[in-house]
């Protein structure tokens, strides 16, 4: 089988594949960000009004704790009562699942036809 | 109080120096050798030359 | 651009010898434990309470041991294949000569992100610990973190540069001092000693599982922060000296120090710390080992756990540099990526280009993002990464049956491991999907497009035959 000679790639073409690689990078992780998709913030969904350790469902042994780190009941509040809500609907997990399959389905069938390829020069037919 | 603004300072200033120092050898090393040279690091090498090998099929 | 023709007539296209610049071979098991360790070890001074937070501390107990068992696959999956595969790039080219280019791809991409994004968080952590410094020795006004982090970021780069061998001789010190410093604070304050302060019942009260079993689930996800990274040692194989031996002793001895490791910590944290406060990484406890020194009254301790955290995020950093710029370095070296990465500096034999190219990447990361979303971006990386190593190991049997090559370690009990760790893998897509849903939808989007992109443009540059460079015999099956 012939051999496959890969082109020279010249530096400013070398320079575009950089820039566009760290400008999908970017995105990746800003575009959630910015758009406020990013979950999994926290929530207190009861206040208390004049938070006391008991009304904040600590027993004395954990309220010393707290006492020792320097926290009042009004400054441990919020981090004592936010909660994550871990309710989701079938529809985004099946959605989800499928996404993460057909990633590694079209991955895995890329590669094999890349992989063949490689074979077959490498080894012969 | 003030011991910690003079230190802000010269993490800056450090991190400038590290930064470069990395990029005056750099620009150094890429106008010293050529391309060929540099880039000549080829994967595999010791497989290649000291790999013992019971092949079978 | 000017570069050496692999398939030039003198080297046939096959045969990997025109390496004039090449790695230096300078490193022993103890640096690969070092690396593996180091990388790693920051996840016990920080990060893994999140677990805490997302089920509790029994939660982020059985999370911690089930991250343990899937930390274990991956380990003895990659010693095997490594010590088969030594090349730098460690997964990356496994992937290449198991699977294809294009997973390879991918593969090198999730390691150089995991790294990279770690990178990022420890040098936001380590930001952090000098702004506490400066608070307990007197500094009223807010200490502004930013140069620290540039610092911390510059100086491990520059280190990284420098040579590999005295880069991973300070990530030894530096490593050992911190695991130790764990052990001293689990025996002064677990009572071995006299005079313990766990409370862990009183302090579970009423709180023993606040979300129920979902919350188990969902702390799984950061359950892996415990480990996370330990899968890097492989990055050193073509700078250590006999991979087939040290790489699997030094990978296997780190996955054991880190289950001590976790295991304590966990003990220690949760029998000090009352659980909301461990559980909030980012207005809560940011460094959990440290809070518990400064709870139990001694000075010294304050002290060793600061230094500690401080140690930790360094080796953790320092580390991340070396495998990322590895990473990008082989894919740089074989056309995956611009061929100009692949270059090696001819005095200090380091891959300089990459090394420096991450530094302004990393430091976008560690300055402009939260510190969580960071952490989710570097561990759902690696998820990716695992969850590609059971179908590694399979096609890796399958293709080159056990006595068709010379393996240095074979892992026991295959297929078990892989599909042990495939199960875990879902398990932990779905504690991801629960908090971060959109950010995994994003990442894999973003996995799809570039895969997309490989395979339609930037696969042209690649040489065919030529990249596949291990002296193997052909594969079964093709």
């Amino acid at each position: 089988m012939a051999h496959y000679v890969a082109p020279k790639q010249g530096k400013a073409s070398q320079l575009i594949d950089v820039i566009v690689l760290v400008v999908l990078t970017l995105g990746a992780l800003f575009v959630p960000l910015k758009l406020g998709l990013a979950g999994a913030a926290k929530a207190v969904e009861t206040p208390v009004t004049d938070p006391t350790w008991e009304a904040l469902g600590q027993t004395p042994v954990q309220a010393a704790q707290y006492e020792a780190l320097g926290y009042t009941p009004a400054s441990a509040h919020d981090l004592i009562l936010a909660r994550f809500d871990y309710s989701f609907s079938v529809g985004a997990l099946v959605a989800m699942v499928a996404i993460i399959v057909l990633y590694y389905v079209l991955v895995l069938r890329f590669s094999d036809v890349e992989y063949r390829e490689v074979i077959s020069e490498k080894f012969g037919k | 109080m003030e011991l910690w603004n003079y230190l802000e300072y010269a993490a800056w200033g450090l991190s400038a120096l590290f930064g470069l120092l990395m990029l005056v050898d750099w620009l150094k090393t890429d106008s010293t050798y050529s391309e060929d040279v540099l880039t000549s690091s080829r994967e595999g090498e010791l497989e290649a030359m000291a790999e013992e090998h019971k092949v079978k099929s | 651009m000017s570069d050496v023709d692999i398939t030039s007539k003198t080297m046939d296209g096959m045969g990997p010898h025109g390496t004039k610049v090449g790695l230096l071979r300078v490193l022993g098991p103890a640096h690969v434990w070092a690396l593996g360790v180091g990388i790693v070890l920051v996840g016990e001074y920080m990060g893994w309470n999140f677990a805490v937070g997302k089920g509790g501390a029994y939660a982020a107990l059985i999370a911690c041991w089930f991250a343990g068992i899937l930390y274990t696959c991956v380990a003895m999956i990659d010693s095997e294949v490594t010590s088969t595969v030594a090349s730098a790039g460690g997964q990356y080219t496994q992937a290449k000569h198991i699977i294809g280019p294009l997973m390879a791809f991918n593969v090198g991409l999730y390691l150089v992100f995991a790294y990279t994004m770690l990178e990022a968080a420890n040098a936001i952590t380590a930001g952090y610990l000098f702004s506490v410094v400066a608070t307990m020795s007197g500094h009223e006004a807010a200490l502004d973190q930013q140069p620290f982090i540039i610092l911390v970021i510059m100086f491990l780069a520059w280190l990284n540069y420098r040579g590999v061998l005295a880069t991973l001789t300070f990530n030894l010190v530096i490593t050992a001092i911190a695991f130790v410093a764990i052990l001293v604070l689990f025996v002064s304050t677990s009572g071995i000693l006299g005079g313990g302060i766990m409370q862990h019942a009183a302090l579970f009260e009423g709180h023993e599982m606040p979300y129920g079993w979902i919350g188990v689930l969902a702390s799984m996800h950061f359950g892996l922060w415990y480990y996370l990274g330990i899968e890097g040692t492989t990055q050193a194989a073509e700078e250590v000296r006999s991979p087939a031996r040290a790489l699997p002793f030094g990978t296997l001895a780190g996955i054991m120090t880190l289950l001590i490791a976790a295991t304590l910590t966990w003990y220690i944290c949760t029998g000090v710390l009352p659980y909301e406060f461990l559980g909030d990484g980012v207005n809560g406890s940011v460094a959990p080992l440290f809070d518990t020194a400064r709870l139990s009254g001694s000075m010294g301790l304050v002290w060793l756990l600061g230094f500690g955290t401080l140690f930790a995020t360094l080796a953790s950093a320092n580390g991340c540099i070396n495998d990322a710029s590895r990473a990008w370095f082989a894919m740089g070296r074989d056309k995956y990526l611009p061929g100009w990465f692949g270059a090696v500096h001819p005095k200090y034999r380091t891959p300089y280009r990459s090394i420096v190219f991450l530094v302004p990447i990393a430091l976008i990361f560690a300055l402009k993002a939260p510190l969580d979303q960071v952490i989710t971006f570097s561990i759902l990386s690696g998820l990716l990464g695992y969850t590609f190593m059971p179908l590694n190991i399979i096609m890796f049997r399958k293709k080159w049956p056990l006595n068709s090559i010379k393996r240095g370690y074979e892992h026991p009990f295959h297929p078990l491991p892989a599909v042990t760790l495939l199960a875990l893998c879902a398990i932990t897509f779905f504690a991801v999907f629960l908090g971060y849903g959109t950010q995994l939808v994003a990442m894999i989007g973003f996995y799809i497009v570039v895969s997309l992109w490989f395979h339609f443009w930037r696969y042209r540059f690649v040489n065919r035959g030529a990249q596949f460079t291990m002296p193997w015999p052909k594969p079964k099956g093709y």
